[in-house]
């Protein structure tokens, strides 16, 4: 499916996130900087969030499940992490995954 | 995320899944947002196509100054309901949003197959009411602005709230965000746009939606309300006056069920819909029959 590595997703998930349509977030952006409690963001910016996810990343993402979990959770936030996690899950494990061969 | 052009007015919407039409209508102040972080629209979507949408000044869609009652709103949904090709939808309204769904119904009732109101408050039934402007959760909500250092008085007046948070600066956020959670400040950082608008006044006009009215709808409605709802009297109005409601609760929710109980609220919704969409199928008929009974009619 892609060639992705663990890196390469959260260097550019922070890029995207520093250069987010409308957003400025002066602080270093780290695993831990939280979606909406550090860096500010609207609840709708979370959806705005997942279209960009998948078309920088390419394909469909479940990014709604990332979402509910984060309700589920009881945390009510979003780490840059768990949205580099869920990537690493979805790009990487899909690739691992592919049928080899034919 | 998608867009459609509603005689001018820009509306974002997001739709996923296939089979009978589901509209999802968040509330006064909310944005579609609150649907995906409910984990509803994938449950849904394994058997409806599921309609989400920011009502106008709201969420990514346009804000225009005037123009938010229930009447306003439901014009928006009949014309993206045209838009988007819907057939006769079931409607899930939290909050306003089940004003709007009943208003449309009222209004053009081949356009809604049945309602699921979850705590709605009806301006048309505000005398049922009296307490409205003192609900709790506005308390709370008030008592933590005020350590803020933001007054919004100890009533309901959204019209203050917009402009109170329309410039929330860091020390203030993180106040509101250690006392009520992430939630709460995701939500006010968005009111903005509508503190220049009719909002916070056209959310509260009847706009023609009476107790009446409310009262002749013949669709099947579940009144969805939360276990400790401020509304109960307007859920047991819907209950004793409705031709066809059926009342059901969600536990340990305040008003904001969403957040509040998201697993019990979205298993609810989903049983009353799969409920509408086993009432409103087809029922069975072996092509024989059809061809016995075209045979019967002819002769």
């Amino acid at each position: 499916m892609s060639d992705w590595t663990s890196e390469q997703i959260s260097t550019d998930v922070v890029n995207l996130l520093q250069n987010f349509p409308g957003r400025e977030y002066p602080e270093e952006v780290t695993a831990d900087t939280r979606f909406f409690g550090d860096l500010g963001f609207r609840s709708i910016d979370a959806v705005v969030l997942g279209e960009m996810l998948e078309k920088h990343f390419g394909g469909s993402l479940p990014f709604h499940e990332l979402l509910a979990d984060v309700t589920a959770s009881g945390e009510q936030d979003l780490r840059v992490g768990q949205i580099v996690a869920f990537l690493e899950r979805h790009l990487i494990a899909d690739n691992s995954a592919a049928p080899q061969g034919s | 995320m998608p867009h459609v052009e509603l005689d001018g007015l820009k509306v974002y919407y997001q739709q996923s899944g296939r089979g009978p039409d589901v509209v999802l209508l968040h509330g006064f102040t909310s944005n579609l947002a609150m649907w995906l972080f409910s984990g509803i629209v994938p449950t849904l979507a394994t058997r409806f196509r599921v309609t989400t949408y920011d009502l106008r000044g709201h969420g990514a869609s346009d804000v225009p100054p005037t123009g938010y009652t229930s009447r306003d709103m439901a014009g928006d949904l009949a014309r993206l309901a045209d838009a988007l090709d819907l057939g006769p939808a079931f409607m899930v309204g939290h909050s306003f949003g089940g004003v709007v769904a009943t208003h449309l119904a009222q209004l053009e009732p081949q356009r809604v197959a049945g309602i699921i109101l979850c705590d709605s408050y009806f301006p048309g039934l505000a005398e049922l009411e009296p307490e409205m402007e003192r609900v709790e959760v506005w308390q709370g909500l008030a008592e933590v602005l005020d350590e803020a250092g933001l007054d919004v008085g100890q009533r309901v007046d959204f019209a203050r709230l917009l402009t109170a948070v329309a410039c929330l600066t860091p020390e203030q956020r993180s106040i509101i965000e250690t006392r009520l959670g992430p939630p709460a400040v995701r939500w006010l950082a968005q009111l903005a746009p509508l503190a220049a608008t009719s909002a916070a006044h056209d959310t509260f006009e009847p706009a023609g939606l009476t107790a009446e009215q409310i009262a002749s709808l013949k669709m099947p409605v579940v009144a969805l309300y939360d276990e400790h709802s401020p509304f109960q009297a307007t859920c047991s109005f819907l209950a004793e006056n409705l031709a066809d409601c059926t009342v059901d609760f969600v536990p340990g929710a305040k008003h904001l069920a969403l957040l509040e109980s998201p697993a019990e609220f979205v298993a609810r919704v989903a049983k009353h819909l799969d409920a509408f969409a086993a009432r409103t199928a087809t029922p069975p008929c072996a092509p024989s029959q059809v061809q016995e009974r075209a045979a019967s009619h002819r002769n």
